[in-house]
């Protein structure tokens, strides 16, 4: 039997309103929500900002919890978007239904930690808690920018597999002193309100929010209906963009080809469009190879809520449904000069007829996702387990082991950059691939509870004592929990499927679920899961296993 | 070596991590960037770093970084006229 996804219900929550009904209103309006920090503490207070306009006390007054409750940034907002969803879905009892909470950070509730140790699943616990879902399975997902998309794209792969009835899924990011000096440190942060595709674009500005959707199989009259998605790996660099936008390009014909769709059935692109030079010359390219003489309207929404990071895959989503119900499309705001070789964005159309919609979330490392949304139900092919799974290989490696081995396999100047947990990491990856045969898996899948932990904890003590001046840039670029995913697909040159799971002691258990999946309704014939951790400079493990079809 | 360029590739090597090199194996006019060393642009922004920490000169926007870190000459050059320390 074939369905369709519906999206039932949408809650936002980003400097450009507390609900769905004052973004909109942003969005037509043409008013940004970029400028100066009011809730951010940092020493270069000259650099704009898109915040949410709500003080943490405020947004525990509105969920109802005690002011001396400790809850990060993140976990509110997250929370106060996901009743928005819930109450406009009609969700009030889940009892008996098989409910699932996915969630996209990487701050998570870094602002209420003592140290840097940065687990993401606790503030989607915490999200859950506060909106009455104990009983929810809950994950969480971390592939940097894109992971509120991808917690969407898991979303509707369970629904698809019959693992759940309900699905709330999207993404949450507050604004840090940690990543705000991190993308200070690449020097890409704009002082001025941002200009995606404008040749005179010089970065991006960063914001905060959170957005979710619930999403439900078969249901008439919703909002919106999910007709495809790729996720797609860049396979080129930590930080840059390829040439010739790639891993873009692999992600939009993908969630084209799901959907059944040609180019020319897309009539509105919200891109990634960041304002940074690499991004944005990266993904025009994609779009013209994707789209060619088809261009849709095309616009970032970035000069109005920033660049509101893990969070901006769902609430670009949820600024998608509003312009397909509402038709019309939002401006690109700010944009003035065409670039050479670049798109040019639409300003806006007050009246345009909008069936189908894409939306583009990119991060670092590459992890490039896609999503096209409809406004009547597309009837997707069933993920039906069809296929059996086979262990191939399984490799371990710890603080005993040696490493040595590593230097046959990577140049010295690409091993230079990397510390003890990454090389552990990228070896189990590299010789359980070589145990099984394989040049390269079909998808990559990473589980790691604290992520990065070293070289997080490193970054946010220089922030301290440097006083927020001279930060390696490198401890940053290191500092995301999909590093390492990203860092064995351009080692193996895989463009595949790429995710990381950020979910405490169950991470393993989503990436070992999300495999055997793929491989069981013949996604991918090989999926690469490896699992890592540390505790320390020489307390840390990591574990590949290739997973193969049987 | 000039006292200046060997201070300077000590601190190449090191901020870079070029475990395996000798200021030595850096030749003075080599590029820094494509063929000589093959550095990226992550790297570019470490030698930002360098300029501001260890001789205060402070470049707005990578992009300048394409002429002042030509090579290692060049690089020196550019310090030895704009050091406020």
């Amino acid at each position: 039997m074939n369905d369709f996804i519906s999206i039932t219900g949408q809650g936002i929550v980003c400097a450009i309103g507390n609900d769905a009904a004052q973004v909109l209103s942003s969005l037509r309006d043409g008013r940004s929500g970029i400028g100066p920090m009011k809730y951010l503490r940092s020493k270069h207070a000259d650099i704009p900002v898109g915040e949410v306009q709500l003080s943490n006390d405020l947004m525990k007054e509105m969920l109802g919890v005690d002011r001396d409750a400790v809850y990060s940034r993140t976990s509110l907002m997250g929370a106060i978007a996901v009743r928005q969803a819930l109450e406009q879905a009609g969700i009030a009892d889940t009892a008996g239904k098989r409910v699932v909470l996915i969630s996209g950070t990487t701050v998570g509730n870094m602002d209420i930690t003592i140290s840097n140790d940065n687990e993401c699943g606790a503030s989607t616990r915490d999200i859950a808690a506060l909106c009455s879902l104990e009983d929810a399975k809950t994950c969480t997902i971390s592939t940097a920018c894109s992971s509120a998309l991808n917690a969407i794209i898991l979303g509707c792969e369970m629904l698809r597999s019959d693992e759940a009835d309900i699905v709330i899924a999207g993404g949450s990011e507050a604004l840090s002193r940690f990543h705000f000096n991190g993308f200070n440190s690449l020097m890409i942060l704009d002082h001025e309100q941002c200009r995606p595709f404008d040749s005179s674009r010089n970065g991006l500005n960063l914001g905060e929010g959170a957005a979710f959707v619930v999403l439900q199989k078969n249901v008439p009259d919703a909002l919106a209906y999910v007709s495809g998605y790729g996720n797609r790996c860049d396979a080129f660099h930590q930080t840059a963009s390829s040439e010739n936008g790639e891993g873009a390009f692999l992600a939009m014909s993908g969630a084209l080809t799901m959907a059944g769709l040609s180019p020319s059935d897309i009539q509105y692109v919200n891109a990634h469009g960041t304002g940074t030079q690499s991004n944005d010359i990266s993904e025009s390219r994609a779009l013209k190879r994707v789209f060619d003489s088809n261009m849709p309207q095309v616009s970032s929404t970035k000069p109005f809520t920033g660049h509101t990071t893990s969070a901006s895959g769902s609430i670009e989503t949820v600024i998608c449904i509003l312009a397909m119900r509402e038709g019309f499309t939002p401006a690109n705001l700010g944009w003035k000069t065409p670039d050479a070789d670049g798109i040019t964005p639409t300003m806006g159309q007050e009246k345009a007829i909008l069936h189908n919609v894409m939306c583009n979330s990119f991060g670092f490392g590459g992890n490039d996702s896609s999503l096209i949304l409809s406004d009547r139900p597309v009837m997707l092919q069933d993920v039906e387990p069809v296929f059996g799974t086979k262990v191939a290989a399984i490799q371990e490696i710890g603080p005993d082991d040696d490493m040595s081995e590593l230097k046959a396999f990577i140049p010295a100047m690409e091993l230079r950059r990397m510390g003890p947990l990454m090389r552990a990491s990228i070896l189990t990856a590299l010789l359980s691939l070589k145990k099984a045969g394989l040049e390269r898996p079909d998808a990559i899948v990473t589980a790691t509870a604290d992520g990065m932990l070293e070289v997080s904890r490193q970054f946010q003590k220089d922030i301290i004592e440097n006083d927020e001046e001279l930060l390696k840039p490198t401890l940053f670029m290191q500092s995301t929990h999909n590093t390492i995913g990203s860092a064995i697909a351009i080692r193996t040159l895989c463009h595949g499927y790429n995710i990381t799971y950020s979910h405490g002691d169950e991470s393993e258990y989503w990436a070992m679920e999300d495999a055997t999946r793929m491989i069981r309704s013949g996604k991918a014939s090989s999926v690469l899961v490896t699992v890592f951790d540390e505790a320390g400079p020489s307390a840390f493990q990591a574990k590949s296993t290739v997973i193969v079809r049987k | 070596m000039d006292e200046l360029i060997l201070k300077l590739k000590q601190q190449i090597i090191e901020v870079l991590n070029l475990e395996e090199m000798t200021p030595d194996d850096i030749d003075d006019d080599a590029p820094l960037f494509g063929d000589g060393l093959s550095l990226d642009s992550i790297d570019a922004l470490e030698l930002i770093v360098i300029l501001d920490k260890y001789y205060g000169i402070k470049l707005a926007s990578p992009a300048e970084g394409k002429v002042v870190f030509a090579s290692v000459n060049a690089m020196a050059e550019y310090i030895r006229e704009h050091r406020t320390r």
